[in-house]
């Protein structure tokens, strides 16, 4: 039995049994975990108001004999991200955030700048940055990271240039833009459109560093234009709806 | 009724059990915090006390969705509809207490503290697990504060992140109503030495501290 000493980032929680709660955390060494927390909802001191959603925290877990499922001895509150509880849309956006993360990624597979991707997202939106912005910062990065950059330098089909009066489609399929020519053989009429403005912003989006991203702005109409793209993109990469997105929709905060 | 245990680990000690023994215990271990062992564990001292007892058992479990429904009002679990809270005239109905579940409402009456009627929501907020505000009853409550003239609302959902953001999202909602809106006050416990509280607890305690006398 080895003992684990890591910051990380509670993704998921869920009650377990009397007393026990199950914990997703997002770890800085070794990826994705998934922690039981002793006697957690009963704790007065162990555990109080640290295995909470959003927490980032430095934790001591014991790895099973059995099963992958570590156990929480010990777990010291860094940042509780406060302002993620106190306004409902960052709650939401917050929530996107990791429930992301805990889609795409797998246990004991860990990603250094995937973890500093998770951190900068949070501290942006409990700092009061725009929460439709970062949601979209944080996907493209994480879609970069994990190998699905999108293609938007020409036509993935017919390699034809973008040109300033064109507007092009996205296709999940393909990774990248096709031109309205090749679209209509494809039948791609339902593809999210992409206007000029939009494909500039979302390249720069993709190549700024993470210092520099939170002072790229989107327009109205590219937010609503890459929201839809990112609606299509990632439950057709994943095979699975992603929930949040529905009540960020409910609570009318998309654009 | 004979059958026998063969010891080759769980699962096949399971698969020799009877049908409905098998049954019971698979029903069991559906409840929120049995396991398998528990459940069979359960469903073996079932078997091994009276029938009687088993057969009430089944007859209150029978009983219980046919019984008790929600009140149409708050939408606690009644056996009468208005329940018995909202039908006592010597509560104050312009005063109401929002909690996520029927065990707060509990907890909150056992402290004889509270003299207005409630609102169970059945949740909160969870964007991550499908829950948002059309899947509790958060709509019911703007209706009936507008309907009904409410004067306070006092959120009681627990101080965790989603309790806090959906009590934020309920600010928002019903003081478009125009009705006073309080929160649960939230800091030190009573008996804990200010030392061994943690930081974010002592920051929302100094936050909402109180004022006595002239201050």
């Amino acid at each position: 039995m080895a003992l684990l000493h890591t910051p990380s980032v509670v993704i998921h929680v869920t009650d377990y049994g009397e007393s026990d709660k199950i914990v997703t955390l997002y770890t800085l060494k070794y990826g994705k975990a998934v922690a039981i927390a002793k006697g957690a909802k009963r704790s007065k001191k162990r555990f109080v108001n640290k295995l909470e959603y959003f927490s980032l925290l430095d934790i001591l877990a014991a790895t099973g004999k059995y099963s992958s499922l570590l156990r929480i001895d010990q777990a010291e509150l860094v940042n509780p991200f406060p302002s993620l509880r106190k306004s409902v849309d960052r709650y939401i956006g917050a929530m996107l955030i990791c429930e992301l993360m805990r889609l795409w990624t797998r246990e004991n597979d860990c990603d250094e700048l995937l973890y500093n991707l998770l951190i900068w997202s949070l501290e942006k939106l409990d700092c009061g940055q725009s929460v439709i912005d970062t949601i979209i910062f944080f996907q493209l990065r994480m879609l970069k990271l994990l190998g699905y950059q999108l293609s938007l330098s020409a036509c993935v089909s017919c390699g034809s240039e973008l040109s300033a009066a064109s507007s092009f489609l996205f296709n999940p399929a393909q990774n990248g833009l096709v031109c309205k020519r090749c679209t209509s053989f494809k039948g791609g009429s339902h593809f999210p459109l992409l206007s000029m403005n939009t494909i500039k912003t979302l390249e720069m989006a993709q190549t700024l560093s993470l210092e520099k991203l939170s002072r790229l702005k989107f327009a109205n109409q590219s937010a609503r234009e890459t929201v839809s793209l990112l609606r299509t993109y990632i439950p057709y990469l994943l095979q699975k709806d992603v929930h949040s997105w529905k009540q960020l929709e409910a609570i009318r905060m998309l654009p | 009724m004979e059958w026998v245990l063969i010891s080759r680990g769980c699962s096949s000690l399971i698969s020799v059990l009877p049908p409905a023994l098998e049954r019971l215990i698979d029903d069991l271990s559906r409840l929120p915090g049995i396991g398998k062992k528990t459940a069979t564990r359960l469903a073996l001292h079932l078997l091994r006390r009276p029938a009687e007892e088993a057969r009430n058992l089944a007859h209150d479990l029978a009983d219980l969705h046919d019984a008790i429904g929600l009140c149409s009002h708050c939408f606690a679990f009644s056996e009468t509809n208005p329940c018995a809270i909202c039908s006592d005239e010597r509560r104050d109905s312009r005063l109401i207490c929002v909690v996520e579940e029927s065990a707060d409402l509990l907890a909150i009456e056992k402290t004889g503290a509270f003299s207005g009627q409630y609102h169970i929501l059945h949740g909160v907020l969870s964007p991550i697990d499908g829950i948002g505000p059309d899947e509790i009853k958060i709509g019911a409550l703007t209706r009936r504060v507008v309907k009904e003239k409410v004067a306070e609302i006092l959120i009681a959902t627990s101080s965790t992140v989603p309790g806090e953001a959906t009590a934020s999202f309920l600010i928002d909602q019903l003081g478009k109503t125009g009705a006073r809106v309080s929160r649960l006050a939230c800091g030190i416990p009573m008996g804990m030495d200010i030392k061994y509280a943690d930081e974010m607890t002592l920051r929302q305690a100094i936050e909402s501290r109180k004022t006595f006398g002239n201050g």
